[in-house]
């Protein structure tokens, strides 16, 4: 017991004498340790509100107030796809230069996005559809678009054209002036947080929903949420604090205790906000949600985030950000599509866009089938999510005993059987809701058990992707392995529209409402349930060739290290420095 | 660790421990067994074809996905299908600038050349020898534009939901010769009027317009008069079934129903609401009234006089009460369930009653005609009782058995 007593003793001892210095060998005091705990949950917890606000169906303010048509969604996704190929290009050419580009490549970048923004700009201010043959096959078919006209078209364009110019000028403009002082992690808190309690009260206040016409509604909406998304509130801190210290015990120390503690701040609002919500006249439905609620809650939380952004610290070792190596865009759009197990993964989630479009289950299941509110509905949500965390502390025993492939297609299945189980569940005992309710939130609660391992395995087999695309072109190319994306991108966009389609057929557009109609409900939740499950078992085919096992990831570290070693020691021969090298 | 532990670490590569003596100039190409070899630093082969390839295969896939998912979206302003009983509308996709629609040929868009104003430059052109003889459900579907819709003479079947969430549907018009349906002042009904069919959602400003209000009231500034003409509908006497979803979204305080009434069906009279502001609405059933008189045909109220005996709440005969019939009601003020209902749906009731300064307001009790024991015997859904904010949890409201029905309050 006294050891005990000492021990505790001398663990206070140590926190008070190293509380403002670390220790040796060591670079966080544990004063930081404090300001990660209150910092990154706090900010952590302004992204997890932020939730609750999107262009997207599902979001409540959509939901309740927008009215917005289901495919109008994926109309929007198709009027931007061939402009976010462009975008994405110059994107990743600033992204991996971190804003620093030779002078007069800088200039032409700003006159691109300049150029863009006025183009936006215009078509916003002008209907271009007025200049082409309003009888035409291109008018007429973009006026029969679910939820849009020619005149909402041009105008969702013109959109996304401004979004992307003003986002890719303030990219390049905010990174020079901001990475240098704050760092590359945190530096746009600084820049876009007032905008964006502006934007999040914006949001709430601005009677956009009433507009009568849908298409205005549409194309306005659209103008609104992308100038809401202009401005970032990412979970930036929590990023930061993954770079804390160059000290790698000290790094996963900083992981494990201080970051996790601080995601408790967001577990204590997840239950105490919807009990607010609860309260409201019109619960979810309420206005007052989006007027009050969540501007509330978001101002304070993004408050005590800057309050404490400067306190946390990136202390990676690394050579100057002007001295960068440039990568040149074919070799790296090259190298990654020799990367096997990228493809792989390209599949898997090609096949995933089965699921595409479908509505989310488990809001339908809660708000339309069981009609929970307040303080039940987050303590069931907060049961099911809990349930993903004691399998959590034995993901390294399970990530021991089974392969990476095992893991894997023990995931997909496990996701296939649940869907399945719910599919028949609904189908054959639809009117019975306590029954059918029940079954479905129990295997809701294994299905949330059984995918933290496969989780944590999926994050490190894309960091063995990485050290594989390391031994195979000598750069790990994160950005370039976006490529991928621009093959399955075409097929994913038609296939996401699949579902939709069916839904729309079954009654489901802009009206959620057609879900407490239990025969259309059935229909529309069932089907897509059987088309998702079908894709998870087609998603353990991809995974049966998955070879890259322990024995040749140590391989691969081997040849990378021998790497290092060999460059290290020629440019000590050369006089050159080798500062932010690393040989393991 | 055990002997099976570090048989099974080692099988899974955990405990590998490799070493390899790669050579300083082979750094590079060095090909780990089982690995594809590195490319590191090397020209690649006919990289030019390469960089062709990427690029038409991109263009390629970028064109043929907007093609198809074009095709895809691209909506017909009408589609049918062909049955073996006839011809049968499945869907209607708006112009934008269609505020009138005719069921009763199979019709499709013809635009006007040298035209470029949008709104006049189609005509809907009819082929009379195709007649519409059915209407799928969700035909129309979350329409925003269609004020008036006239129905032919041929359309044998209408399916219940056929014109869902038709924001702007201000009436339906029936021809007078077709068998099946009727209209009574742009409301649908089946032929003999025993089933009404369809309320349109925004029948209120055809009333306005017939009875001469240039605007919509608000709820603070409603006039009896206003209240009477417009927020107030007669269900005809000969109506033995209200059809599913008739009523949702109307802007209705007042219903009267028929005493020989017996069935309302699903979300038959859900969430009627009439207008705060120009910003928002609120819920607006007050009261549901049933009469006795037998001969009553005209729906719009005048007095109830002409309805002779009039009692509060669903009308005595009254067996089936549909799931979410009287949902999200919260003006609602009284219910009271007569003795010969035998099955009321599950959230027949739910969200007719809110707390407001500690008072449950809306649906604050149920009051139900049988005892106890005759109320176990008949079928109910889940929570078909409405909840109130009890703690931070929901609490049904009272059930009152063998309750006598509540006296009129004066008109």
């Amino acid at each position: 017991m006294s050891d005990i007593l000492n021990k505790v003793k001398d663990f206070g001892n140590e926190i008070k004498t190293h509380w403002n210095t670390p220790a040796e060998g060591k670079y966080v005091p544990y004063k930081e340790y404090k300001d990660v705990v209150i910092g990154v949950g706090a900010n952590y917890t302004g992204t997890k509100t932020l939730e609750y606000i999107g262009f997207w169906s599902s979001c409540f303010l959509i939901m309740h107030h927008y009215k917005l048509p289901y495919l109008t969604f994926s109309v929007i996704g198709l009027l931007n796809m061939p402009l976010g190929y462009i975008t994405a290009l110059i994107w990743w050419y600033v992204c991996d230069n971190l804003g620093f580009l030779p002078k007069k490549q800088e200039r032409k970048v700003y006159w691109v996005y300049g150029l863009m923004m006025l183009f936006g700009i215009s078509t916003i201010a002008f209907d271009y559809s007025r200049l082409f043959d309003q009888s035409s096959w291109f008018i007429t078919t973009l006026n029969s678009f679910e939820g849009m006209n020619a005149t909402a078209c041009f105008k969702t364009f013109g959109t996304h054209f401004l979004y992307s110019g003003w986002v890719g000028a303030r990219n390049i403009f905010w990174r020079k002036k901001l990475i240098p002082k704050y760092g590359r992690y945190k530096y746009n808190l600084y820049c876009d947080v007032i905008p964006k309690c502006i934007m999040v009260i914006l949001i709430g206040w601005l009677p956009v929903y009433n507009i009568a016409d849908v298409s205005t509604r549409v194309w306005v909406a659209n103008l609104l949420f992308a100038t809401y998304n202009v401005f970032g509130f990412g979970n930036v801190l929590e990023e930061c604090s993954k770079r804390i210290s160059p000290n790698l015990q000290e790094r996963i120390l900083v992981r494990s205790y201080p970051v996790k503690l601080s995601h408790i701040f967001n577990s204590i609002l997840a239950i105490i906000l919807p009990a607010i919500v609860g309260m409201l006249r019109h619960e979810w439905a309420d206005i007052n949600f989006y007027r009050w609620v969540i501007p509330v809650t978001f101002c304070i939380s993004a408050a005590c985030t800057m309050g404490l952004a400067g306190r946390i610290k990136e202390r990676i070792p690394q050579p100057p950000i002007e001295k960068k190596v440039q990568i040149k865009f074919w070799d790296g759009m090259l190298g990654v599509l020799k990367n096997k197990y990228l493809l792989i993964n390209t599949v898997v989630g090609l096949i995933d866009s089965l699921g595409n479009g479908m509505l989310p289950f488990a809001t339908i299941l809660y708000f339309y089938t069981f009609r929970l509110s307040g303080l039940p509905y987050s303590l069931l949500v907060a049961l099911i999510s809990f349930a993903g965390t004691p399998p959590d502390l034995l993901s390294p025993y399970f990530l021991k005993r089974f392969s990476y492939k095992q893991i894997m297609i023990f995931y997909q299945l496990s996701r296939a059987i649940g869907n399945a189980i719910i599919a028949i569940a609904m189908w054959t005992l639809g009117d019975n809701l306590a029954l059918c309710g029940t079954i479905c939130v129990v295997v809701l609660f294994f299905m949330e058990m059984t995918k933290t391992v496969p989780t944590t395995a999926g994050h490190d087999m894309g960091v063995r992707i990485g050290d594989y695309q390391m031994y195979l072109s000598g750069e790990r190319l994160e950005s370039f392995a976006g490529i991928f994306g621009w093959f399955t991108g075409p097929i994913t966009t038609f296939v996401g529209l699949i579902i939709p389609i069916f839904l729309l057929k079954y009654g489901f557009n802009s009206n959620w409402e057609i879900l407490f109609f239990d025969g259309s409900r059935r229909n529309i939740v069932v089907v897509p349930i059987i088309v998702d499950a079908i894709g998870f078992f087609l998603m353990t085919i991809p995974y049966l060739f998955w070879d890259y096992d322990n024995r040749k990831q140590n391989l691969v570290m081997e040849v990378l290290k021998r790497r290092a070693e060999v460059t290290e020691k020629k440019a000590q021969e050369e006089g050159v420095s080798v500062a932010g090298g690393y040989k393991g | 660790m055990s002997k099976k532990e570090k048989k099974q670490n080692k099988a899974n590569g955990w405990g590998t421990d490799v070493q390899l003596d790669i050579p300083e100039d082979e750094i590079w190409t060095f090909q780990v067994p089982g690995l594809a070899a590195p490319h590191v630093n090397k020209p690649y082969k006919y990289y030019n074809l390469k960089k062709a390839i990427f690029v038409i295969v991109i263009i390629v896939a970028v064109s043929l996905s907007m093609l198809f998912s074009v095709l895809a979206l691209q909506n017909e302003t009408f589609e049918y299908t062909e049955l073996e009983s006839g011809i049968q509308f499945s869907k209607f996709s708006n112009t934008g600038y269609l505020y009138e629609l005719d069921i009763d040929y199979v019709s499709d868009i013809e635009y006007i050349a040298g035209n470029n104003d949008p709104a006049t430059n189609f005509k809907v052109v009819k082929d009379t020898t195709k007649p519409i003889t059915s209407v799928r459900q969700f035909t129309l579907n979350c329409d925003d534009k269609i004020k008036t819709i006239n129905i032919g003479a041929n359309v044998l079947d209408i399916d219940g939901k056929a014109f869902y969430s038709c924001w702007a549907l201000q009436n339906i018009e029936v021809d007078e010769n077709n068998p099946n349906y009727c209209d009574v002042d742009g409301v649908l009904y089946n032929k003999d009027k025993t089933e009404i069919l369809c309320y349109p959602c925004d029948h209120d400003e055809y009333l306005r317009q017939k009875y001469g209000y240039e605007a919509e009231l608000y709820r603070n500034d409603v006039t009896p008069e206003y209240e009477r003409d417009i927020q107030t509908y007669v269900v005809p006497s000969s109506v033995k079934k209200i059809g599913e979803m008739c009523f949702n979204y109307a802007n209705l305080r007042y219903i009267y129903l028929p005493e020989g009434l017996e069935t309302i069906e699903t979300l038959a009279v859900f969430k009627l609401h009439e207008r705060v502001d120009q910003w928002g609405t609120t819920p607006s059933l007050a009261n549901i009234y049933t009469y006795k008189a037998t001969d009553v045909t005209d729906p719009h109220f005048t007095g109830r006089d002409a309805l002779g005996e009039v009692y509060l709440s669903l009308p005595e005969g009254l067996k089936f009460i549909g799931s979410d019939a009287f949902s999200y009601n919260q003006n609602l003020e009284y219910v009271y369930i007569p003795s010969s209902v035998t099955n009321i749906g599950h959230h027949a009731f739910w969200d007719d009653c809110y707390k407001e300064d500690k008072q449950i307001k809306g649906v604050n009790v149920m009051n139900v005609a049988q005892s106890e024991e005759e109320f176990n015997t008949i079928t109910v859904g889940d929570d078909w009782l409405p909840k109130y904010d009890y703690l931070l949890f929901k609490k049904d409201v009272d059930l009152k058995f063998s309750a006598q029905r509540q006296a009129m309050p004066t008109e």
